[in-house]
C-alpha cells in the first residue's frame, strides 16, 4: 500500500487549520456548509484510511482468510503495512468507532428530547414565552420547531431588537443549524484532529442566523439585541455550572458583533471554496487509490 | 428590509405584548412594533387570531379592546423543559442559545464593542 493511504490523516489537521480561516471570509451560509460537510467528509476519509491500513492484517486472521478464500501467508508476504502500524490503526479504529457510536446515540437522544419538548411547549405558532427563571432565548428544533424566550428578555429589548432576536432564532430552525452542529460533533469524535471545527461550525451557524436577523431587522438592531441580551444574562447570577464553552463564547460574541458592525458580506466568491474542495477531493482520491491497492492485494492472495 | 411571513408577525405581536408587561390596545401594539409598513388592520387581525387561539386575553376598555398575553402553567413547563434539555452534555449541539451566560468582565468587553458600530441607518 503506497503512501497515499496516509494522506487523509495528514489532510485532517490541515483542513482543521485552514477551514475556519476560510469560513470567516465566506458569507456564513456557504461557510457553515463547507465546515460541516467538509469535516464530515474528511473524518470519513480518515476512518477509511485507518480501515485500509488495517485490512491486510485483519484479513490474515484464519477465520477471515477462510471466508474470503485467500492465503494468509501470501498476504503477510506482500502486505506493505508494517504490523505495528496495522495494529495501531486497528486499535484506533475500534476506539473511534466506539466513541462515534456513543456520540451518534447521544445526538439522537438529545434530538428526540428536543422534539418532544418542542411538541409539549405551550407555543402560539413558533413562539413560546416561558419564564425559565433566567434570561433565556433559544431555538428548540422539532416539528415544528419552537422559539423559547423568557419574558425578561422581551422586556429588555425594544421592538427592532425583538424582531432581530426572533429572526435570529427562526433562522436557526429553518436552516436546521442543529444538524450542522451535530455533523461537526460527530466528525470530531471520529477524528479528534477535527475537534476545533466544532466551535467554528457553531460560530458560523450563529453568524448565519445573525445575518438572517440583520436582513429583517437591520445590522445595528441585531448587534444591539445581542449586546442587550448578553448584558441581561451577565446581570443574572448563574446557578447552573458554567458552560465549558464560556471562554469561547466571549470571543464568539466579539466576532459576531464585529461582523455586524461591518457591512453585510458580499456574495460568495467561489474561488475561496477551491482550497477546501481540493482537500476533500484529495482525501477521496487517496482513499479510492488505497482501496484499489487493498483490493489488488486480496486478489493476489486469492491466487487470481 | 425583508418582508415577513404572517407567522413571524404573529410572534412579534405576541412578543410586543409580553415586552409591555401591561394590557395593550391594537393601536399600542402597532406603535410598539414601530414598523411604518405595518397597517392597523393587520395588527387587529393578528390580535383577533391570537385571542382565538387562547394566547391572549381580551378586555374591553372604553371603545377599544386591550390584550394581555396568557401565561398557562408555564412554570411547570419551564421546569420540565429545563430538566429535559439540561440532561447530558449533548444538548449543546441541539440548542443554540442566543447568547451564552456572560460574566461582568465579558459584559464590559461587550459594552466596549457595542460602542464601535455606528448607528448609521435610522430604524
Amino acid at each position: 500500500m503506497s503512501i497515499t493511504v496516509y494522506l487523509p490523516l495528514l489532510i485532517a489537521p490541515l483542513f482543521a487549520l485552514l477551514a475556519p480561516r476560510l469560513a470567516r471570509r465566506l458569507s456564513p451560509g456557504p461557510a457553515t456548509w463547507m465546515l460541516s460537510t467538509g469535516s464530515l467528509l474528511v473524518a470519513g476519509a480518515s476512518v477509511a484510511a485507518l480501515a485500509l491500513l488495517a485490512v491486510p492484517l485483519a484479513a490474515q486472521l484464519p477465520v477471515l482468510a477462510q471466508q474470503g478464500g485467500w492465503s494468509g501467508s501470501v498476504l503477510a508476504a506482500h502486505d506493505p503495512v508494517r504490523p505495528p502500524i496495522a495494529v495501531t490503526a486497528l486499535t484506533l479504529l475500534i476506539c473511534l468507532a466506539g466513541s462515534a457510536l456513543r456520540s451518534l446515540l447521544g445526538q439522537a437522544v438529545a434530538l428526540r428530547r428536543s422534539y418532544r419538548v418542542a411538541a409539549a411547549l405551550p407555543a402560539t405558532g413558533q413562539l413560546a414565552v416561558i419564564d425559565t427563571g433566567r434570561p433565556d432565548a433559544f431555538a428548540v428544533p422539532g416539528r415544528p420547531g419552537r422559539i423559547v424566550v423568557s419574558p425578561a428578555v422581551l422586556h429588555a429589548l425594544d421592538s427592532g431588537q425583538r424582531r432581530a432576536l426572533l429572526a435570529h432564532e427562526r433562522a436557526h430552525l429553518s436552516a436546521h443549524h442543529h444538524l450542522h452542529a451535530a455533523a461537526a460533533e460527530l466528525a470530531a469524535t471520529v477524528n479528534p484532529l477535527l475537534w476545533s471545527l466544532r466551535g467554528a461550525t457553531r460560530l458560523s451557524c450563529e453568524r448565519w442566523a445573525d445575518e438572517a436577523a440583520a436582513a429583517v431587522a437591520g445590522r445595528f438592531e441585531t448587534a444591539a439585541a445581542l449586546a442587550r441580551a448578553g448584558r441581561l444574562s451577565a446581570e443574572t447570577p448563574v446557578r447552573a455550572p458554567a458552560r465549558p464553552s464560556l471562554a469561547a463564547a466571549l470571543t464568539d460574541v466579539e466576532v459576531r458583533l464585529a461582523a455586524l458592525s461591518r457591512p453585510a458580506p458580499r456574495r460568495i466568491s467561489s474561488w475561496r471554496l477551491v482550497i477546501p474542495l481540493l482537500l476533500v477531493a484529495l482525501c477521496g482520491l487517496a482513499v479510492a487509490n488505497a482501496a484499489a491497492e487493498a483490493h489488488a492485494l486480496l486478489e493476489l492472495a486469492q491466487g487470481r | 428590509m425583508a418582508k415577513r411571513a404572517s407567522g413571524d408577525l404573529e410572534a412579534e405581536v405576541l412578543a410586543a405584548l409580553w415586552a409591555a408587561g401591561h394590557p395593550l390596545t391594537a393601536g399600542d401594539v402597532l406603535q410598539s412594533l414601530d414598523d411604518p409598513e405595518l397597517a392597523y388592520n393587520t395588527v387587529q387581525t393578528i390580535l383577533t387570531r391570537l385571542h382565538a387561539k387562547g394566547a391572549v386575553e381580551r378586555e374591553r376598555s372604553g371603545r377599544a379592546h386591550t390584550y394581555t398575553p396568557v401565561l398557562d402553567d408555564a412554570g411547570l413547563v419551564a421546569h420540565r423543559m429545563r430538566a429535559a434539555l439540561d440532561r447530558g452534555s449533548d444538548h449543546a449541539a441541539v440548542l443554540s442559545h442566543f447568547l451564552g451566560t456572560l460574566n461582568p468582565d465579558e459584559r464590559s468587553a461587550l459594552s466596549r464593542l457595542l460602542g464601535q458600530p455606528g448607528r448609521k441607518a435610522a430604524r
